[in-house]
């Protein structure tokens, strides 16, 4: 039996471990100035983020279309897969999994949809566990993901809290945060929530909490540092990371700027941690 | 004829055994003479600033330890000083309240077998009273109200060799308290530095004295014709009780005839109102007065005769009162839901607008005070023994009110962490790592860690004229300080904030933020930002209405 691996873009997955894993890429929508465009074309991520505080309207995304869905499907079943595991973006946060969902009524028992929890490279590195074991089949690849999922951490740290509140995604515990003053929020994405994971009032606090957070995982199996268009505060805390925990650090460390469908909703300047723990 | 009278007193006296109500009466002239001369130990302000009045929190922390026994009836001396201890214990205002509700407890445990006062419990009184007080304090620091407390039980137990009378001890022991104040100077260098004696050593002399001066038999609740400082004159405490029929404050300033004679100017006073302050400076005087409505123009009248007056200046109190109750009762804040078994924050807030974003930081509880509004412990009990959680952390915001917080901590059932913030910005900085539902012990320990990201600044107004750490202050100019150290005076608040921002080298750090204060106005608040964006462009410049009364501006630098 074979098995496919379907995700969609907000897995945020580098364009070599795509070719390499032969993992299928579902583009969620960006929608700026009133024009959809599939995530990845239309603009880039570094203009993207450039231009982000100054869009005459804010840009909003939305989930692939439930035919796009299908397409990809049939596509992959066509090209021999037996099976197909669906792996999306968390369901409490986007409609993605709704649309997979719907899509995969069409073709019964041959697709497995799965909500990650997550988002970004925390989505991401399930879908990586996935392919490390896709050869031995769908049990073990849901296995993978269990064992993944179980050790997987993800932080952010915003440059503020306005994308978030404008988001509706802000849940009420972390809505105190910042009532008056301009505060960075440095959240926890854990079971498909947004939580708060502490609060700054400058990068620099922030980043420290970020080096906490990161050092206190201990020994780690993945990492990612993300950020959305901050390069410089990205590699100036994976610098400073590897100065002070290199010991705990995997061999492969992945530094991302996170896709527009994400950034749209968290803001630029951000940074972002996913990792998974050392079994 | 007044010697012969009071010595006939003293004799009666001697012969009245000590026991519960004779304390009871000592507590009232203690009390009583303190209050008569709380002004003149409010005006032994180290700092140039506007700041707790020391002689103010003394009498708040006596008269709550006064009202509990005001009524009661009992005999037994040391059951009545226990309940003196627990009323002051409960009322303790300030550092100094603090201290002196420490000397209460300690006197209190130790004659609390005792019905009726010998000498060897009053020695054993002032032993264990300086014991308390000092282990109380974390780093006891000499030539402060220690050192009186000290001094006064040294010199009850030598005189112990010479008498058996406890009056006889006392009567030794006010000189040498006395001698004790005058010598804090030489003690403590920023009391020279400043050119005055220990404000709480003084406190406590007056409370002693009044005790005596109570079984000589002289006055104790006529105030003395003092003159004080001009720019200690407070006029802002007085405002916390207006009496019944006193709806008028009038402030007049003149220049005295050289007729003038202080005991009569006070005594013609006397006949028309309450409250009564005298200042001086430069040979300008200004009286303060509450008066009724319809005597509101004898004061000016009266001093019309006697001198040449430069300013007058009245005001309805009650009119004022209703519109700091309108103010209060306006600003309704949303606190944070506390579960039980959470842990919830009270905080320490000196102004509106800083309590509006404790609160949207999610804090459960407020105390209003600050500066020279020290809340007492049970002020800050009362925070929070109403809570649905008996985990609470407590931020004081303020270095005159941490003993208070800690004070709390040690008589409520509830476990309290408190986290020794001395400014605003540094509880705005804890409050940041504050989590609900954490271990109390590890979030406060946080907390504390987090305090110290930021440095703070203030701005103010002097109160006098010193020198202090080679910075020279006039009244009036302004002033700043960086971390509770005055760094610079300034002929204006711009230049004043500008000149804070180097010395706190704003231009190594990422964010400012200017909380302006009720004498502020919010263009020209907004004028001094804009200032300093544009000479720091790098920097984030963040301006926040506080509302905090005296301060132009409290500042934080992260």
């Amino acid at each position: 039996m074979r098995l496919g691996i379907l995700t969609d873009s907000t897995a945020d997955l580098p364009r070599y471990l795509i070719q390499q894993h032969q993992i299928e890429i579902v583009p969620s929508i960006l929608v700026l100035d009133g024009k959809e465009y599939a995530d990845g074309e239309g603009i880039s991520r570094e203009e993207f983020y450039a231009r982000l505080p100054g869009f005459k309207t804010h840009p909003t995304t939305s989930a692939p279309s439930i035919g796009e869905f299908t397409a990809r499907y049939q596509k992959l079943f066509e090209d021999g897969c037996d099976h197909i595991l669906s792996i999306h973006a968390a369901g409490p946060l986007t409609s993605i999994l709704s649309a997979a969902g719907q899509a995969s009524q069409e073709f019964v028992d041959r697709i497995t949809i799965l909500d990650s929890l997550s988002l970004s490279l925390g989505l991401g590195f399930q879908v990586l566990a996935a392919a490390d074991e896709m050869e031995d089949g769908l049990e073990a690849a849901l296995a993978a993901i269990e064992s993944t999922r179980k050790r997987l951490h993800v932080y952010a740290a915003l440059d503020t809290m306005d994308y978030l509140r404008r988001s509706g995604r802000l849940p009420a515990p972390v809505t105190f945060l910042g009532g008056m003053l301009n505060i960075k929020p440095v959240i926890e994405l854990a079971d498909g929530e947004i939580k708060a994971a502490g609060a700054a009032r400058t990068t620099q606090q922030a980043d420290e909490r970020m080096l906490h957070l990161a050092k206190s995982a201990g020994k780690l199996e993945r990492l990612a540092i993300l950020h959305t268009g901050a390069e410089r505060r990205a590699r100036g805390f994976l610098n400073q990371l590897m100065r002070e925990a290199s010991q705990s650090l995997p061999r492969e460390i992945l530094m991302v700027n996170v896709t527009p469908v994400i950034g749209a909703h968290v803001g630029p300047n951000g940074l972002g941690l996913a990792m998974v723990k050392a079994k | 004829m007044r010697t012969d009278t009071s010595r006939i007193r003293i004799e009666k006296l001697r012969l009245r055994p000590l026991d519960g109500q004779a304390v009871k009466r000592l507590v009232e002239a203690g009390l009583t003479w303190l209050k008569t001369n709380q002004q003149i130990v409010n005006s032994l302000n180290v700092f140039p600033v506007p700041d707790g009045d020391t002689g103010t929190n003394m009498m708040l922390t006596m008269t709550a330890a006064w009202n509990e026994i005001k009524d009661s009836g009992e005999k037994h001396a040391g059951r009545m000083m226990a309940v003196v201890a627990k009323g002051a214990l409960m009322g303790a205002r300030g550092n100094s309240g603090v201290i002196l509700s420490q000397l209460w407890r300690g006197f209190a445990r130790a004659i609390q077998d005792t019905a009726v006062l010998d000498a060897q419990s009053v020695v054993r009184g002032f032993s264990e009273a300086r014991d308390t007080a000092y282990k109380g304090v974390v780093k006891p620091v000499e030539g402060t109200i220690l050192t009186v407390a000290k001094d006064t039980a040294a010199a009850a137990q030598a005189a112990l060799l010479e008498t058996q009378d406890p009056i006889e001890i006392l009567t030794r022991c006010v000189p040498a308290a006395d001698e004790s104040v005058q010598r804090t100077p030489e003690l403590l260098p920023v009391l020279k530095q400043a050119g005055v004696v220990d404000s709480g050593g003084k406190g406590l002399f007056f409370i002693l004295e009044g005790m005596l001066r109570h079984i000589q038999g002289q006055p104790l609740d006529a105030p003395l014709a003092s003159v004080q400082p001009l720019s200690s004159l407070n006029f802002d405490s007085a405002m916390q009780g207006v009496e019944e029929g006193q709806d008028y404050e009038v402030v007049v300033d003149f220049f005295p005839n050289s007729s003038f004679e202080l005991r009569q100017f006070y005594d013609r006073l006397e006949q028309m109102g309450t409250s009564i302050q005298v200042g001086e400076g430069d040979g300008m005087y200004r009286m303060h007065i509450h008066v009724p409505l319809d005597k509101r123009y004898e004061p000016i009248d009266y001093i019309m005769g006697i001198g040449t007056i430069t300013k007058v200046a009245m005001e309805n109190l009650l009119a004022q009162m209703d519109e700091i109750d309108a103010k209060a009762r306006g600003s309704k804040l949303e606190f944070a839901k506390v579960e039980p078994g959470q842990i919830a924050v009270v905080v320490v807030s000196p102004g509106s607008g800083l309590s509006r974003i404790f609160a949207s930081l999610g804090v459960a509880a407020i105390v209003e005070g600050g500066q020279t509004m020290n809340p007492s412990t049970q002020d800050i009990l009362n925070a929070f023994e109403n809570l649905p959680t008996d985990k609470v952390v407590i931020l004081p915001n303020n270095k005159n009110i941490v003993m208070a917080a800690n004070q709390a901590r040690e008589v409520t059932v509830k476990k309290v962490a408190v986290v020794p913030t001395r400014t605003v910005p540094q509880g705005l900085a804890a409050m940041l790592l504050f989590k609900p539902d954490g271990v109390l012990d590890s979030v406060a320990e946080k907390m504390t860690k987090a305090m110290n990201t930021v440095q703070t600044g203030e701005i103010t107004v002097a109160t006098r004229t010193v020198e202090i750490d080679g910075v020279k202050v006039e009244t009036g100019q302004v002033i700043a300080l960086l971390d509770g150290k005055l760094v610079l005076s300034a002929p204006a608040v711009e230049a004043g904030v500008l000149g804070l921002l180097e010395k706190a080298n704003a231009a190594e750090h990422e964010l400012v933020t200017l909380f302006y204060g009720e004498d502020m106005n919010q263009s020209e608040a907004n004028r001094i930002a804009d200032v300093v964006r544009s000479k720091y462009p790098a920097l984030e410049v963040e301006l926040q209405d506080g509302g905090q009364p005296h301060y132009q501006f409290i500042i934080s630098v992260e």
